[in-house]
Formats: structure tokens, sequence, C-alpha cells
């Protein structure tokens, strides 16, 4: 018969096991229907040659989707484009929120109002946001040309010249990641004992020195994790490049990220195959990114 | 370094932990800052490292006033409570902190540490992190901390509440003979009258916030300045019998007879006053003044306690191993000539 002992000699059989598995079943049945079961599914389906999703038939199991898209040239880029995105804005935007979640921490007046400021972008839609950056970034009246204008420098079109769409991407990218960095960092500076920061100062610790020598290394746990989260959701970066360029990858199809190039796979080409397998090399990157992530992130824990 | 403090105060809002306190320490001493919790004496710790700014007063370290400079130009090594070791440091970066901020070369401040780390008898442990070690390791490795920058002043936050018994008293002798070694003038919190008159040279006695007497912890214990150190001081406490001053002598509650002839009682008549006298200040005698009815003894090492009742009190007494004493017997003691005092009731002021 089915007998499980747990950790504190509690012994588990099917009679005992019926009631949590009960309360549950509710959240196990959401995970199986919306994550576990269209995971699986898309993984047969990257492997199902010529698959029709209307009629839900293939000719046979195989590589072709995926020997297709890496033969296919925008699928590389969208590659190699939302690598750069994730280095260059997860990294960037990690340095301003430690710099920013460092003086909200220290401020004292006002810091409910600053914390609140910075929280907004947070509770906004991405959609709206995406708009207003389209503004900020408009050639002729955007606000960015203005005050480039004052430096002399000649308007820049931003969002129509080739050139200059990562560069777009990658501002909306950074801070739209910021308030949610800020207020993990923030919670995790609150967690530092301030008797550390009292003992540095009296060894005549500089604020400098204690935020190189103290602050950073004991917010590295909670930099690692806010690490990985950012990164992950970096990877899927989608509605800023669909908002900014109007639903073009750039404004002459030049920046295709993996995601963007799996949904017009999927919905413009109907080519569910290549959707799915483009799905799970993403996911292969993201769980390598992941591995070494962990494995960095586990030096780092002091207590 | 000698050490004073003018009228030192600290306010709270309408709270004062520290009140008007003048004090001079001298230079190369241990010195215990006692009293119960909320007495101000960590208050007082965190305002001579300049942690704390003072309301009112001075400090003045060797004369030069140093009430308005920040803690990093105190040249003072503080110990916190809970050591506040930085986690994410070995014991030898945590010992070479203070110096790493003062650009001290690394060579050097590597020799310096392990200097100290050997004073503290931590030397072995120097690659561990602060949770690879014990309480009283962590202890040892701040107190290498706060000693490497050279510090005029040692300054230890309760460095002993959050070790277990048997540690404590290993801890508290060991700072007792770091402070010898190294010198440097000391001061410690603690609420322990017996660590604080263990191992100190001298003791100050707070109660809100209030100097109550600042001496030798011997005199503390001989000649206390008013009830409350008599009370405070000295294991078991300090017996104490109410009673009233009349013309022959005193007149103990609940007694039917007077004690006569103790003390020169002619100018108190008619005070209410507390009779104190510690538990080895009397001597059993069949003629004694005091009469009491012994209710339990115990062998206590060496010496018996008794517990006795006179009137409607309790006392205790150390007692002559040799004789037995029943429960319900009479028995009577006097008085010797030290440690027997007399305080006013209201005031706890010391009458003789």
């Amino acid at each position: 018969m089915f007998r499980y002992k747990t950790k504190n000699d509690e012994v588990i059989t099917p009679k005992t096991f019926l009631k949590p598995a009960l309360f549950l079943l509710p959240f196990m049945i959401g995970i199986i229907v919306f994550t576990i079961y269209p995971f699986i599914n898309a993984i047969m389906i990257s492997f199902k040659q010529d698959y029709r999703v209307l009629t839900d038939t293939f000719s046979s199991y195989g590589m072709a989707n995926y020997q297709k898209i890496f033969a296919d040239p925008d699928f590389i880029s969208s590659i190699y484009n939302t690598l750069i995105y994730v280095v260059v804005v997860v990294s960037i935007s990690l340095v301003l929120s430690i710099i920013i979640a460092v003086l909200l921490n220290s401020v004292e007046k006002l810091k409910g109002l600053f914390q609140t400021a910075y929280f907004m972008p947070m509770v906004t839609s991405s959609a709206a946001i995406g708009l207003v950056w389209r503004w900020l970034f408009n050639y002729d009246y955007g606000i960015i040309n203005y005050v480039l204008s004052l430096f002399d420098v000649s308007a820049i079109n931003w969002l129509n010249d080739p050139k200059y769409s990562m560069i777009c991407l990658c501002i909306y990218g950074i801070w739209s990641m910021l308030p949610f960095t800020i207020i993990l960092l923030l919670s995790g500076l609150q967690n530092i004992d301030p008797q550390y920061y009292t003992a540095a100062k009296v060894d005549g610790a500089k604020s400098s020195d204690i935020f190189f020598n103290i602050t950073v290394p004991l917010l590295a746990p909670t930099i690692g994790l806010v690490a990985i989260v950012n990164m992950i959701s970096a990877f899927k970066v989608f509605d800023g490049l669909y908002v900014l360029f109007g639903g073009k990858p750039g404004p002459s199809y030049n920046l295709y990220t993996v995601i963007f190039y799996l949904y017009e796979q999927f919905y413009k080409n109907l080519k569910v195959g290549y959707a799915a397998a483009s799905a799970m090399v993403l996911f292969v990157i993201i769980l390598i990114f992941t591995m070494i992530q962990n494995r960095i992130q586990r030096k780092y824990n002091y207590y | 370094m000698k050490v004073r403090v003018e009228g030192l105060t600290k306010r709270y809002n309408n709270v004062t932990a520290v009140d008007n306190l003048t004090a001079e320490f001298e230079s190369g001493k241990l010195i215990a800052l006692l009293g119960p919790s909320g007495c101000g004496k960590t208050t007082m710790l965190n305002m001579l490292s300049g942690i704390l700014p003072v309301s009112e007063g001075k400090i003045y370290f060797d004369d030069v006033d140093v009430t308005d400079l920040p803690p990093e130009k105190r040249e003072v090594g503080l110990v916190f409570q809970n050591y506040a070791l930085y986690p994410h440091m070995t014991v030898l970066e945590n010992i070479c902190f203070p110096l790493k901020i003062k650009k001290v070369k690394k060579k050097e401040r590597i020799e310096k540490a392990i200097k100290y780390a050997k004073m503290v008898h931590i030397d072995d442990y120097l690659d561990r992190k602060p949770k690879e070690l014990s309480g009283g390791q962590q202890q040892r490795v701040a107190i290498a901390r706060a000693l490497v920058k050279d510090p005029k002043l040692l300054l230890l936050d309760e460095p002993l509440s959050n070790l277990d018994a048997k540690l404590r008293i290993e801890m508290r002798e060991e700072i007792r003979r770091i402070q010898k070694e190294s010198k440097v003038t000391t001061f410690f919190v603690t609420h322990d009258q017996d660590e604080a008159s263990a191992i100190s040279d001298y003791v100050l006695l707070m109660k809100k916030g209030v100097k109550q007497q600042f001496d030798n912890p011997r005199v503390l214990y001989n000649e206390p300045h008013n009830l409350f150190v008599a009370d405070f001081i000295g294991i078991p406490t300090i017996n104490q019998l109410h009673g009233q001053v009349e013309e022959k002598g005193i007149k103990i509650d609940n007694c039917d007879y007077l004690i006569e002839g103790l003390f020169d009682t002619s100018n108190l008549v008619g005070k209410r006053v507390v009779l104190a006298f510690r538990a080895e200040a009397l001597t059993n005698c069949e003629k004694g003044k005091l009469h009491c009815t012994v209710k339990e003894s115990f062998l206590s090492g060496k010496d018996t306690l008794i517990t006795a009742k006179v009137g409607d009190k309790e006392i205790r007494v150390f007692v002559d191993s040799n004789s037995e004493y029943k429960e319900e017997s009479e028995l009577r003691f006097d008085f010797k000539k030290s440690l027997v005092f007399l305080f006013d009731e209201e005031s706890g002021e010391r009458y003789v």
C-alpha cells in the first residue's frame, strides 16, 4: 500500500492525502489546463511536420520545423536582437534601480510620495506607456528631440530610422523595468540591519565606502533574484516593440525578437509548428541562463 | 584616555533618558555602566561614541571637548550588542575593515588584524564567515574589530547578554584580560550587577537616567549611598526591615521590642526608616538585638544560608555551617560593625 513518511514523521496514506489534495485541486486544475497541457502540447507540435491547426493534422514527427526556423535569417536575427536587449536592459536597469533604491531608502521626508511615484508605471498599462513613449520619440513634436535641440543636436528620427530602433526599444524597456526592480531592491535594503551602517560609520566609512563594501554585497541576494526575474521577462519582450512601432518589429521589419517572430508565425502566417519550435528554442535559452544565474546566486547566501 | 562628562543630558520628547550626569573616568580602566533596563546606560554609551547627539552638557576626552564631534573623529571602538559583524566578510576581512576604510596598506592591515585576532584568541578562524562562529567567537571578532584601529576608547554595549550562562563567565574574564592587555579605557553596559562587580574597576550605577553612585565595586557594596544602590548590588539581595526610630532605638514593624544602641539615632526620632544589612552582617548571639524565627536553611557551597522571619518580613542570613538550624526555632542575632545601614524610608537616602 502507498505509504509515505514526512520529515515530521507523519504518515501519509491515500486517506490522509485526500483532504489536502482537495485544497490543492483548484489551483492544480488551472496549472494543468493553462500551463502544463499547453507546454507539453507545444513540445509535440514543434516536432510535427506540416501541422495544420484547424484540422489538427500533420504528416510525421521530425525536426523540420527547427531546420526551417534556423534557416530563416529573421529568426537568427530575432535571437541576436533578444540577447542584446536582455543584456542591455537588465544590466542598465539594475544599476539604475540600485542607485535609485538606495537614494529612496535614505530619503526621510515624503518617502511615501516618492515610492508611490516610482511605483506608478507598474500599475499603468504597457500599451498606454508605449503610446506615451511614441509621442516622446516623435520626430517633429517629441520632447526628446526638443531637449536634444537645446544642446544643438539635430533631430533624430527615432522611430522611423532603423538605426535607432534598438535604442528606442532599450530605453523603453529599461524605463518600464525600473519600478518593479526598485520596489524589490527597496525591500531588500530594508532587510539590511542598520547596525551595519552605524558600525561602518563609527569606523569612519564614507557613504561610498558603505555603498560598495556593505550595501551592495548585502543586497546581492536580492540583486540576484531581481536579475533572474528581469531576465526572464526581458527574454519575452514583445508588447513594447508592438506598441512603439505600430505593430511592426521596427520601422522596416528590422527588429524581430523571438516572441515577435513567434507571434508573426502563429497569427500572420499560421505556421503553428514554426511558432512552437521557436518557443522551444527560447525556452531552452532561458533555462540555460537561469541555471547559470542560480549557480552564481548560491555563492551569496550569507545568513 | 581620561573621560569626563559634565551635566550630560539626553531627552527624547518628554522622556529624559540621561539626566544631568557628571563624572570623571580615569584612563586605562574598565568601567561598567550598570542599572536596570531603561536607566539610560546604553544612551550614555551611545553619547560617548557620538552615535547619539547630546541634549545638554559636555563630553571631554583628555580635556578636549568632543561633544560635537561625529563618531568617526572620536577614535572610539564600538562593540554592538548583537556584534554587527558583516555577514559577507570573513573574520579576517571583518577585523581588517576599519583599516581598509582608513586606506592602510593591505600587508600592514593584515599583520595588525592578525595581531589582534591573536589577542582575542580567534586566530584559528580567520577564514570563517560570522555565521560559522559561535556567539562567544563572534564576540571576540567584534572586540578585535573594535580594537584594531587603536581606539582611545572601547565601548561595549551589553557584550555578554547574547551568550549562555557558562560562556558569559568565560567571556567576562576574557574582556577583563583583553582590556588589561590593551590598556584601552573601556566602558561596558550591563544590567547584571554580578557581572559589573566581578570585572570592572569602577561602576557607574544609574536609575532612570540619574547617577546613583560611581565607585569601585567594593565600595559600592560596602558603602552604598542610598537604598537603591544597596538593593541593586549584591547577591543575595540586601535584607530590608522597615521601622520607625523611637527615643531609645529602632522599632521594626510588627515586632514588640526595640533595637537599641545600634546607631546613634538621637536626631532621627520619629522618622520612618529602612534598616538594611547584608546576609553576612549578622552573628549568632544569645543576647542579640534581632529576634527571628528560622524558616528554612539551605546549604550553598561552604556556607549555610537561612531564611528567617522578623516580624512579617523575611531575611536571609549566612550562618555557621557547623550548627544545626531547625525550622521554627527561635534565634537571636547581633549586628556586625560593617555592612549595616540605615536609610530614609521615603527618599532612600542613607543616614548611617
